[in-house]
C-alpha cells in the first residue's frame, strides 16, 4: 500500500482484483524517465568516471540506465570529454542517427565552456551547445560520480516535466 | 567455386566504439572476415596541451600534465617535475621522495586493474570489470584522503609534493595491498585458465623483439616481447634504486603474455609499497627554496623519462630563464604502440584486433595529445 | 659507458660530424648538420659499442629566431642516451627523414611537419595527421602564429 500512495493514481478494489485510474501521461513519464538508455560516449577524463559511475559502487543500474554501443538503440548521450574541432562533425552525426525522444547530458567542464582548455587551445569546441542542443550540465573537472548521478535524476525529473502535446509538433 | 568474384573493401572502426580506449578511428581493408591492412587515423582529442604549456607558469603547467595521461596522472606530474628540478637543480627532500613512490605505484596498480576490467569487458565478460574497479575505488579513496581528487591529482609539484599525508594513511594503505593481494588470487582464478580466455588471447598478435625495438615500444608490451628493460632499474630516477623487487620478463610475444605481465606487475608494485610505507622518515614536503610564482629555472633542455603503466612517458622541456617553458614536448608509450599495431596486428579477423588493441593498453591522449 | 667515457669515445669517433653542446647539463647534447643526420644516425645506431636502437622522441622547437630538430636517443644493450640537434634557419627549414634507420621515426616526423612547417625529405606519408582534414591555418606551434578564434590568456591585471 505505501507505493500506492506514492504514485499518482487514484485505486479501487472491486470484485475480482482491482482498478488503477491514471493518466496517460503519467505512464508515459515513468515508463521513460524510469529506463533512460545511454550510449557510451566517452572521450577524455570524465570517461573514467563515467565508467566508475557504472561499476559496483556508484551504481547506474538502480536507475534504469544501462549502455548500449550504438546510438540506435539509447535514449541519451552523455557526451563525456572535450571534444575537438576534428570531433565535431562526428558527435552530430551520432545524434542525428538517435531516435527521438532524445536527451543529451554534457560532462565535465570541457563539454560546458571549453574547460581548461578555452585560452590558448587552437583545436578545441569551447562548449558542446555548439553542435547538439543540451538537457542537463554538469559541471567539474571530472564530476563526482555523486554528482553525475544528481546530473540524471535531475533529466528524469525534466522528462516527467514533458507534456503530451510536446510530441505532437 | 572458382568463379565466384571477391574483392577487398573498407571498414571504418570508427571515433566511437564501444571500448572506452578513447576516440581513435582504424581503417581496415578486409577481404572477408581476414584483415589485411590496419590504418589508424588520429587527431580527435588533439588539444593543443602543448600550446597551451608555452602560456603558462612552471607549476600552472602541472594541472595541465594531468589532462595529458589522466589514468595515471601522478606519473604525468612526474614527468614534469622531474624536467622543472633537473634544469634548477632543485633538492627534494626524503619525505616527498618517499611519498612519491608510493603515489606512482599505488597510481600503476590502479591503472593495471583498469586494463584487467576493460580488456575483459571488451572480449565479452563482464564480471572482471567490477572487480577490477571495486578494488581501484580502494586505491582512489586513498587519492581522495590525500589531495582531495579522485581522477587529476595535481598532487607531485616541482619540488616535492602539494601536502603532507594524513595519519589515517598509513593504516588504510597497508589494509589496501593486504586486500589486493587476496584478491589478485581471485582475478587470477576467473581469466587464468578459462578456455574461452585462452582461445582468443594465445597466439594472437604476436609483436617480435626486433619490430618492437625498431618502433620504439617500451613498458609492458615490449616486456612481454622479451625486451629486458625496465626504466626504474635501468636508468634509476627519484629513489628507484633503494628498493628491492623484480623486473618480470616474458617471451611469448603474445597478447597472453601480455595481460599475464601486468598481474604479475601489480604483485611487485605491491612490494614495492611494503617497501616504501616501511621506509618513510618524517621531515617537509616541500623544497625549501622553491618559490612556485617566481620559479625561474636557467636557460638550458632536458629529456626527462620514467616508466609509466603505458611504457616509457618522457617530457623534453626548454628553458630561457623566465618563467614560462619555451618548448614543452610529451611523448607517451602509446603512440609508439599504435604506430606499431598495422605491422602486427594484420592477418586475423576483426575480433583478433579487438583483442590486440586492448592488450595494448593505449591511451588516445598520450597520442594525440 | 659512463657519460664521460662516452663523451670521450663519440668525440674520437665524430670528429667534425658532431659538435658537443653545453646547454644540457645533465645529458649529452650535440650539434649535427642537416647534410649529415641520415649517415650518423646510421652509425650511432650500428656501432656495437653505442648501439643506440632505440628512438625515444623527435620533437621540432621554435625560438624566434631559428628551428630547431631535437633527437633522444637509447640503447636498450648499454643504457645509456644521447641527444643530437639539427638548426636550421627560419625562412626554409628542411630536415632528412631517418626512417630508413628507426622506423619508429615516421609518425614523429610527420607530426613535427605537420605542426611546425619543418619539411621531410624522403618521408612516404606527408598528410594531415592531427589536424581537422579542412584544415588551412597554417602551422599552428609556430610562435608568430595567430587566428581569429584564437583566445590568448590574459596576462594578470587586464
Amino acid at each position: 500500500m505505501g507505493i500506492i500512495k506514492k504514485l499518482p493514481v487514484y485505486a479501487e478494489k472491486v470484485p475480482g482484483g482491482g482498478i488503477v485510474t491514471t493518466s496517460i501521461e503519467k505512464v508515459l513519464h515513468y515508463g521513460q524517465a524510469c529506463s533512460v538508455w545511454y550510449l557510451l560516449f566517452g572521450t577524455a577524463c570524465c570517461a573514467i568516471e563515467l565508467m566508475c559511475t557504472g561499476a559496483a559502487r556508484y551504481d547506474f543500474d538502480r536507475l534504469g540506465m544501462i549502455f548500449r554501443a550504438t546510438p540506435r538503440q539509447s535514449d541519451l548521450i552523455i557526451v563525456a570529454g572535450t571534444i575537438t574541432k576534428k570531433m565535431a562533425p562526428r558527435l552530430r552525426r551520432l545524434y542525428d542517427q538517435m531516435a527521438e525522444p532524445r536527451y543529451v547530458i554534457a560532462m565535465g567542464g570541457c563539454t560546458v565552456s571549453g574547460g581548461p582548455f578555452y585560452y590558448d587551445s587552437y583545436a578545441v569546441e569551447k562548449g558542446v551547445d555548439h553542435i547538439i542542443p543540451v538537457d542537463v550540465y554538469i559541471p567539474g573537472c571530472p564530476p563526482r560520480p555523486e554528482s553525475l548521478l544528481e546530473g540524471c535524476l535531475n533529466l528524469q525529473k525534466k522528462i516527467k516535466q514533458q507534456k503530451l502535446s510536446d510530441w505532437q509538433k | 567455386m572458382t568463379g565466384l568474384r571477391t574483392e577487398e573493401f573498407v571498414v571504418n572502426m570508427g571515433p566511437q566504439h564501444p571500448s572506452t580506449h578513447g576516440v581513435c578511428r582504424l581503417m581496415l581493408t578486409m577481404s572477408g572476415e581476414k584483415v589485411i591492412k590496419i590504418e589508424p587515423v588520429i587527431g580527435y582529442l588533439h588539444r593543443a596541451i602543448e600550446k597551451i604549456c608555452e602560456n603558462r607558469t612552471y607549476n600552472q603547467c602541472i594541472p595541465m600534465m594531468d589532462r595529458f595521461e589522466y589514468v595515471t596522472s601522478m606519473s604525468s606530474n612526474m614527468v614534469f617535475a622531474l624536467a622543472a628540478e633537473k634544469l634548477a637543480e632543485l633538492e627534494v627532500p626524503e619525505r616527498a621522495e618517499y611519498l612519491r613512490v608510493i603515489m606512482l605505484e599505488l597510481n600503476r596498480i590502479a591503472s593495471h586493474l583498469i586494463f584487467y576490467g576493460v580488456t575483459a569487458m571488451d572480449l565479452g565478460a563482464l564480471t572482471p570489470f567490477l572487480y577490477g574497479l571495486r578494488e581501484r575505488e580502494m586505491i582512489v579513496d586513498l587519492f581522495e584522503m590525500t589531495c582531495g581528487q579522485r581522477l587529476t591529482y595535481n598532487y607531485i609539484r616541482v619540488g616535492g609534493v602539494s601536502k603532507d599525508i594524513p595519519k589515517e594513511f598509513v593504516p588504510k594503505c597497508r589494509e589496501t595491498v593486504k586486500t589486493i593481494r587476496e584478491k589478485l588470487l581471485d582475478y587470477e582464478g576467473l581469466l587464468n585458465e578459462n578456455p574461452i580466455w585462452l582461445v582468443r588471447n594465445k597466439k594472437v598478435g604476436v609483436l617480435p623483439t626486433d619490430l618492437a625495438i625498431a618502433y620504439g615500444v617500451s613498458g609492458p608490451v615490449a616486456r612481454a616481447s622479451g625486451i629486458d628493460f625496465d626504466l626504474r632499474r635501468d636508468d634509476p630516477y627519484s629513489i628507484y634504486d633503494r628498493f628491492d623487487w623484480d623486473v618480470p620478463v616474458r617471451h611469448n610475444c603474445d597478447c597472453y603474455d601480455r595481460y599475464l605481465l601486468r598481474l604479475d606487475e601489480i604483485k611487485q608494485s605491491l612490494n614495492i609499497i611494503d617497501q616504501a610505507l616501511d621506509g618513510l622518515p618524517e621531515g617537509p614536503v616541500q623544497a625549501p627554496k622553491f618559490k612556485p610564482m617566481s620559479f625561474k629555472p636557467p636557460a638550458g633542455e632536458v629529456y626527462s623519462r620514467i616508466e609509466n603503466s603505458r611504457g616509457e612517458m618522457g617530457c623534453y622541456l626548454v628553458s630561457d630563464g623566465t618563467t614560462k617553458p619555451v618548448r614543452v614536448k610529451l611523448r607517451g608509450g602509446s603512440y609508439s604502440q599504435l604506430q606499431a599495431l598495422p605491422h602486427f596486428g594484420t592477418g586475423g579477423m576483426i575480433a583478433d584486433l579487438v583483442a590486440i588493441f586492448a592488450s595494448l593498453d593505449i591511451i588516445l591522449p598520450e597520442v594525440d595529445r | 659507458m659512463t657519460k664521460d667515457a662516452l663523451k670521450d669515445y663519440v668525440a674520437g669517433h665524430y670528429e667534425g660530424k658532431l659538435t658537443p653542446l653545453d646547454t644540457g647539463r645533465f645529458d649529452l647534447w650535440f650539434e649535427v648538420k642537416a647534410g649529415d643526420l641520415v649517415e650518423v644516425a646510421q652509425s650511432l645506431r650500428d656501432d656495437e659499442q653505442l648501439k643506440f636502437d632505440f628512438l625515444c622522441n623527435i620533437g621540432g622547437v621554435d625560438t624566434t629566431e631559428r628551428f630547431e630538430a631535437v633527437y633522444s636517443l637509447a640503447s636498450t644493450v648499454h643504457k645509456h642516451r644521447i641527444d643530437l640537434k639539427v638548426v636550421m634557419s627560419h625562412d626554409a627549414p628542411e630536415v632528412d627523414s631517418v626512417q630508413q634507420v628507426w622506423p619508429g621515426a615516421n609518425w614523429f616526423e610527420r607530426e613535427m611537419w605537420e605542426l611546425y612547417g619543418i619539411n621531410v625529405k624522403n618521408h612516404d606519408n606527408l598528410t594531415r595527421f592531427l589536424l581537422p582534414d579542412e584544415w588551412d591555418q597554417g602551422h599552428p606551434m609556430r610562435k608568430d602564429w595567430d587566428a581569429p578564434d584564437f583566445i590568448r590568456m590574459p596576462e594578470p591585471g587586464q
